[in-house]
């Protein structure tokens, strides 16, 4: 299994590498010219960067929420974050906030994203921790009532600042830029550090509250560990590149067919294909109709859903 | 004699029928689109309009008149509720079901179909002759033909990016009024070859298409949120040049308005292409 995960390893590096070279027009790495040099390194680089960035969060947080909700359908949106983060970019344009520049949309997104997330774990929280169905519920009942309060505000507003929040998250990697990268890889590699580090009180937590008790570890306490650590990957990936929809859900899936449910092994495994799956995916979406770009969030759920159909044909046993 | 009676009488009854055919004047007119509220301010029939959209939002007196929804969730109970004489839709924006339903309801309506510069001018004389206001439609749709024919110049072989949303990127490209304004005043649209009304663009093509010009379309903040895409097309002749510009929104509705659209963009291009007024901005 761990060859498995040094053969992904390689496969991502492998994939890094043909995405930033491949595109609308392929260029050779080993004669750049002025205006090629600028489009790798200022228009690729950041862009497969982000790509990778936003597709491993997406995958190690489906991970972490499938298990420690212990329900297989769990995907990072379902707590509702991404619904937080474009009611509050909607509303901060609206309220007529550019004074960040470029940054305005990401941080009221991220800021709207942890406030929802903050929202969602007091709505968790019982007697001393968090509690898996609880979180469930509250993220579930909160993502309605924000999509609800967006779709209010959409059909209600003229303002243009609504439609450029929501096309924003709607839109993908074509806006990536290098100032946001440093933020977004902090705060990503935090979140993820945080669940690589509890990975094995994560498996416990997967046979229910008792066992992981009975195992050395507080399922109060691990689980508001956990959620933290999603709480920071997705609010990251939403705030650098919209929504993207498929890798949450089911790269986890994929992943177990190939390395099994062990968390420590699945954990890097899942964020290793959801980076490449993205990377893939946003290379199709600027290269097909060049000139034109489809948003990679299609090509994810294009790609990945079939492959995933046939994993399921071909085993018995799932998860 | 005979036979001049029944010439009185045929000439008496012709005259009666064409009367009964003839249009009458509607007093009371819903718009559904804010180009056509817009075109029926410049026919100067603002005191007929009894309801407009919320997007209705030029002349600003528009935006005083009751409203009966959004484009695409016009409210049919708000217009039957005006008890208009017409309503007017287009195709572009309303849904196909709003003109089935009126109609049904017995109501007249009246569909835009323009979408391209050079249909405008007929379909205001289209809509006049509908509305009864034959003359001032003749005179707006001849004021729209001479400023095609003032503003249209031979392609002198520059090429313009024109941005409608700067992230993410996406362009007017052909088959849209703005296109048509672009090859009026002599322009090669750079996103031609899209084959897409409004496609989402690739960054870096735009950038290897080393466009001569970059028109923004205007918007709330939109010089502040091009910057960033302005950072990276840092290299295209255009931002180099210092040939960037951003216009209004007169070329986004096809009503009264593209002359406005058309000159601001032919003064822009016409200035920076040389003129020693550098007062394009």
């Amino acid at each position: 299994m761990r060859a498995r995960l040094a053969l992904l390893i390689l496969a991502a590096l492998s994939v890094f590498v043909i995405c930033l070279y491949a595109g609308p027009r392929p260029v050779n790495p080993f004669s750049l010219n002025g205006m090629e040099k600028e489009i790798v390194f200022s228009i690729r680089l950041p862009r497969v960067v982000t790509a990778l960035l936003m597709g491993a969060a997406l995958g190690a947080s489906g991970v972490v929420l499938q298990a420690m909700l212990r329900n297989p359908l769990a995907d990072p949106y379902i707590l509702g974050l991404s619904s937080g983060a474009t009611l509050m970019a909607a509303g901060g344009i609206m309220a007529g906030a550019a004074f960040m520049g470029l940054f305005t949309i990401p941080a009221f997104a991220f800021a709207g994203a942890m406030a929802t997330g903050g929202l969602v774990g007091l709505m968790g929280w019982r007697r001393g921790g968090l509690w898996p169905e609880r979180l469930l519920l509250a993220g579930i009942g909160i993502g309605f009532l924000f999509s609800a309060m967006l779709m209010l505000l959409m059909s209600v507003s003229t303002s243009e600042g609504m439609r450029r929040a929501v096309m924003w998250m709607f839109g993908d990697l074509g806006m990536a830029d290098w100032s946001l990268i440093p933020y977004g890889f902090a705060l990503i590699a935090a979140g993820f550090s945080i669940a690589l580090a509890r990975a094995k009180a994560l498996n416990s937590l997967m046979l229910g509250d008792d066992l992981a008790h009975s195992l050395g570890f507080s399922p109060r306490k691990e689980t508001t560990m956990l959620f933290t650590s999603v709480g920071l990957m997705t609010a990251s990936s939403v705030s650098l590149g919209g929504m993207v929809g498929f890798i949450g859900l089911l790269m986890p899936h994929v992943m177990r067919f190939l390395v099994g449910p062990d968390s420590r092994l699945l954990l890097p495994a899942s964020a290793l294909g959801g980076g490449m799956l993205l990377m893939v995916s946003d290379l199709l979406g600027r290269t097909i109709f060049q000139p034109a770009e489809i948003p990679s969030g299609i090509i994810t759920a294009l790609l990945g859903a079939p492959y995933f159909l046939y994993l399921l044909r071909r085993r018995d046993v799932i998860g | 004699m005979r036979r001049l009676i029944a010439a009185v009488i045929f000439i008496l009854i012709a005259s009666v029928s064409q009367a009964s055919e003839r249009p009458e004047k509607p007093e009371k007119i819903v718009s559904l689109a804010p180009q056509v509220t817009e075109t029926l301010y410049a026919l100067g029939l603002a005191e007929k309009i009894v309801g407009v959209t919320t997007f209705c939002d030029y002349p600003p007196e528009a935006k005083k008149k009751p409203k009966v929804g959004g484009m695409s969730n016009p409210s049919l109970e708000a217009i039957v509720s005006l008890k208009p004489d017409i309503v007017i839709l287009t195709t572009d924006g309303n849904p196909q079901w709003a003109e089935e339903r009126l109609n049904a309801l017995k109501i007249k309506t009246y569909v835009v179909r323009a979408r391209r510069l050079v249909e405008l001018p007929s379909e205001i004389r289209a809509m006049g002759a509908v509305l009864v206001a034959g003359q001032k439609a003749e005179e707006l749709a001849g004021k729209i033909e001479s400023a095609f024919s003032k503003f249209k110049a031979p392609h002198d072989g520059r090429r313009i990016l024109f941005i409608i949303w700067p992230e993410p990127l996406i362009v007017a490209g052909p088959g849209t009024a703005v296109d048509d304004a672009i090859i009026l005043v002599g322009l090669e649209n750079v996103a031609r070859g899209t084959g897409i009304n409004y496609p989402k663009y690739s960054v870096e093509e735009a950038i290897r298409a080393r466009p001569d010009i970059i028109a923004i379309g205007s918007g709330a903040g939109m010089e502040g949120f091009s910057k960033g895409l302005l950072k990276r097309l840092k290299d295209t002749p255009a931002v180099k040049g210092n040939k960037v510009f951003f216009v209004g929104d007169g070329l986004y509705r096809l009503g009264p308005r593209v002359i406005d659209g058309i000159r601001e963009l032919a003064e822009a291009i016409g200035s920076q292409a040389g003129e020693a007024t550098g007062a394009g901005k």
